[in-house]
């Protein structure tokens, strides 16, 4: 478990990693029936390159949460939205968010007490691992094509970065 | 200068004229142009560069939006477009429509105005610094991007590698016309004889490196051979 600070909102963003989670059919049942109580984000760890992206969607959820400009339900799901190049809702819940045949999982919750952590581990059957396990669990080549990726990007920098570019220019598009 | 303002007013009515940046801390203030201002600060732990556009208090408040806001988009999506063709720019982080900023990776480095004007090249690497600037030049050309804005300052050389990296894409736009592309040499090449005047052979060096690296380069050099005759504009009429 890891947590983080957000420049300029006063919130922190706590992440926790669990690898080979047996339980995601019933966690897509639960979140997609608004019983996660304190909500979460539900992460398909797969398609997360590193952690500069989920850190830049977190920024983006809370400002746009902070001028009242979310796009999804919940400040969890605007999360999980964020983290897609796309402005396809549905398609980026498919691909990000918690899925019937998600393997590794990653849970984020903003300013999260221990309790909540608590709660969440008691939530997820599979085994906590640290954070820094998340590059080998995530599949770099469904990402890069997912998110067009092509060689001579790579040359430029690296691919969290490439995915942090579209994520910065989704709204531009 | 403001330099604290709560998150929580933003979700007021008038959401344009909202200073972004300013939320947050340690914020310092590197340059002002006639367009933006740049900021340097932190940014998810790293260093990150901030370019806020403002507005311009002479244009009508809904023109003066409507420009801001595209011309923001549009630099946002050339880094991208110009990254995707193999040129080195700083990575985006965050795009802030409503505060109108763009928050980028900081390039740690020296640009290639400074280390020409202050002799910090031998011959071999103002060489090699000259063959990377024609070569990016040919492939943002070949990828359909003009620049627009070709200066030595928007040039930089990286510390860590030494590649140049390319900023500043303000004024770019999507075109494979060789008119465009001429035209963007064209101001490449006045920019080297204001700039650096007592160096020569700058230019050819470039030329020579982009005529390697771009497929399409005769009908570009053609074009340019006539916009160097009658300048940048193509009619003198109005």
């Amino acid at each position: 478990m890891a947590s983080f600070e957000l420049e300029g909102h006063s919130s922190s963003l706590a992440v926790l990693l669990f690898r080979d989670v047996t339980n995601c059919k019933d966690l897509r049942q639960l979140v997609v029936s608004g019983r996660v109580n304190p909500e979460f984000a539900f992460i398909n760890a797969a398609g997360v390159l590193g952690l500069l992206p989920l850190q830049l969607a977190a920024h983006k959820a809370l400002t746009n949460n902070s001028r009242g400009r979310l796009v999804t339900k919940t400040l969890h799901a605007e999360l999980v939205y964020n983290l897609s190049g796309s402005k396809h809702i549905g398609e980026s819940f498919k691909r990000f968010g918690v899925g019937d045949d998600t393997r590794h999982l990653l849970v984020a919750r903003f300013d999260a007490a221990p309790e909540d952590l608590a709660y969440v581990r008691g939530l997820v059957r599979g085994a906590e691992v640290p954070l820094e396990q998340l590059a080998d669990l995530a599949d770099g080549g469904a990402a890069a094509k997912f998110f067009k990726i092509g060689d001579h990007e790579l040359a430029v920098g690296s691919a969290e970065e490439a995915v942090a570019c579209r994520i910065a220019v989704r709204d531009c598009l | 200068m403001e330099v604290d303002r709560a998150a929580g007013e933003a979700s007021t009515s008038q959401p344009f004229d909202l200073e972004p940046i300013v939320r947050l801390e340690n914020c310092k203030l590197v340059s002002q142009g006639a367009e933006a201002r740049v900021w340097e600060t932190t940014f998810c732990g790293r260093p990150c560069i901030v370019k806020q556009r403002f507005s311009k208090k002479y244009r009508h408040p809904a023109l003066d939006r409507k420009l801001t806001v595209t011309r923001l988009k549009q630099e946002a999506r050339s880094v991208l477009r110009a990254r995707k063709a193999g040129v080195p720019t700083p990575a985006l982080y965050y795009v802030e429509l409503e505060a109108s900023s763009i928050y980028m990776e900081k390039v740690e480095g020296r640009s290639v105005r400074h280390l020409l004007q202050d002799g910090l090249l031998d011959d071999a690497g103002v060489a090699r610094v000259m063959a990377d600037v024609g070569r990016l030049l040919a492939l943002l050309h070949d990828g359909g991007l003009i620049h627009g804005d070709l200066t030595t300052s928007n040039m930089l050389v990286r510390e860590s590698d030494g590649a140049v990296v390319m900023i500043d894409f303000g004024l770019s736009y999507n075109s494979k016309l060789p008119e465009d592309k001429g035209v963007d040499l064209y101001v490449l090449e006045r920019a080297l004889t204001s700039a650096h005047s007592h160096l020569e052979g700058l230019f050819d060096q470039i030329l020579a490196s982009y005529k390697k690296h771009s497929k399409q380069w005769s009908a570009t050099f053609n074009r340019f051979a006539e916009v160097r005759l009658r300048g940048r504009k193509r009619t003198m009429v109005g």
